[in-house]
């Protein structure tokens, strides 16, 4: 009965961070086509949002699951699994409120290794596995997003600088529909692929279903399709908001080629097996299509404070789901943790969102 | 530590395969966009030959492009 209820609440709080993860990363998607006004911003999202659901279909391989090979995988439990969901909810909707796009993937590998950290010790943590599979990566992703993007602009405004403005912007406007479905069915590849790992692990350790017949439930598939499409549809606008317009104004060109680069360097990444993050690939790829037109087009007090929220997610993450877990266990090993930490999260969520609602729609400010 | 720490060669190949794909599918969609402008304006001057001519360049990056974007899915649904 404990280990029932103990599933029943991963499940869900997977679910809420597959939710908080699309809507977090709508900006990755979306960002650049509204600021161009290649789409409007409902259209947008609702494009998106579709695609989102289609790509969480396209590929069921989940055998390479989240934080694989940098926790031990005998050490994990499923309240391991919920602490470090919680920390990395909490670390989506931090950097949301104050509209800073970050990594959903870190975060969760941030909030499961503070968790496991909290659980076993840093023994059951691979340090140099941390540093060469994620950290390394996370740097070099928007170096290189930033180098193709650059490049690109400056070989598109060579081509088509002499030409209309009119059937070039048109051209461009165009282009980004394309280049725009195509990040969001990488993202819902990928993104959506995390959730339905971790669901499908804690079925596994439940014992619903047998390890050596590994299977993604359909049931898994939808529910993790659903959630995360619900999340991108909602749109987080603050961080659209940055992305779009707040880190460097955009023209057509631009918006082409940051989001040409980011799905070329994303894909390009799941070829060869490197997974790199979809937040800072993009951003990178804007960043670099500002900059090379001219360097003091890039706000970089605004990529600065993006960079300072990327550097802090693994270990601020790691920390709230160390926290988590250490709350979790003052109730002892059953499902009573985890329910007075849901209980408590949900009433601080609504504490926040209540208080903004009652000094204005949350949803009418955003979308401003 | 980091030499052995971090998968250099396949960091290489993302970052080649990057530059080629990303650089390449602007590149392509950019003279998709001048071949398209050039073609009316040719068009409009009546000089068909070199209309032809941007119409084919218009053509051969739209296919580019496009077989850019089918690789992409193929990618996706190789994974």
């Amino acid at each position: 009965m404990s280990d029932d209820v103990v599933l029943y609440i991963v499940i869900a709080t997977a679910l809420a961070f597959d939710f908080t993860n699309g809507f977090h990363d709508t900006a990755n998607v979306v960002a650049t086509s509204i600021s161009t006004r290649a789409m409007s911003p409902k259209v947008a999202v609702t494009f998106a949002a579709l695609l989102n659901f289609v790509g969480a279909f396209i590929s069921l391989e989940v055998a390479a699951t989240i934080a694989s090979g940098i926790v031990n995988p005998d050490d994990i439990t499923s309240t391991i699994v919920f602490a470090g969901l919680i920390g990395a909810i909490a670390w989506n909707l931090i950097t949301w409120y104050f509209g800073l796009p970050s990594s959903s993937s870190h975060a969760l590998i941030g909030g499961v290794v503070g968790a496991m950290i909290a659980a076993v010790g840093t023994s059951a943590v691979d340090g140099e596995s941390l540093l060469g599979k994620v950290v390394v990566p996370a740097l070099i992703a928007p170096i290189v997003a930033f180098s193709v993007a650059g490049l690109a602009i400056l070989l598109a405004y060579r081509i088509v600088g002499r030409l209309r403005p009119g059937p070039v912007n048109r051209g461009f406007r165009l282009g980004q529909v394309a280049s725009g479905g195509m990040l969001a069915l990488a993202h819902g590849t990928n993104d959506a692929q995390k959730t339905m790992g971790i669901i499908t692990l804690a079925l596994i350790a439940h014992g619903s279903i047998d390890p050596n017949n590994f299977h993604v439930p359909t049931w898994v598939v939808v529910s993790s399709a659903t959630a995360i499409a619900l999340g991108t549809y909602s749109g987080g606008w603050r961080i659209i908001r940055t992305l779009g317009s707040r880190i460097i104004k955009m023209d057509t060109a631009q918006g082409f080629s940051a989001q040409g680069a980011g799905a070329a360097v994303i894909l390009a990444s799941s070829h060869f097996g490197y997974p790199l993050s979809t937040t800072h690939v993009i951003s990178g790829g804007v960043m670099g299509a500002g900059a090379a037109r001219r360097l003091s087009a890039v706000k970089w007090g605004v990529a600065g404070n993006m960079m300072v929220a990327w550097v802090l997610t693994i270990p601020m993450a790691g920390l709230i789901g160390g926290a988590a877990y250490g709350l979790t266990r003052v109730f002892g090993t059953g499902a009573l943790g985890p329910v007075v930490v849901s209980i408590l999260c949900i009433g601080l969520i609504a504490a926040v969102f209540g208080r903004r609602l009652q000094r204005g729609s949350v949803i009418s400010a955003e979308a401003a | 530590m980091l030499a052995t720490i971090v998968d250099w060669k396949t960091l290489g190949q993302v970052a080649a395969a990057s530059f080629l794909a990303g650089v390449g599918v602007t590149t392509a969609f950019s003279f998709a966009i001048m071949g398209g402008t050039r073609m009316v304006d040719m068009r409009r001057q009546g000089r068909s030959v070199e209309a032809g001519a941007y119409g084919a360049l218009l053509i051969l990056s739209l296919v580019a492009s496009a077989a850019a974007v089918a690789f992409g899915v193929i990618v996706m649904t190789a994974k």
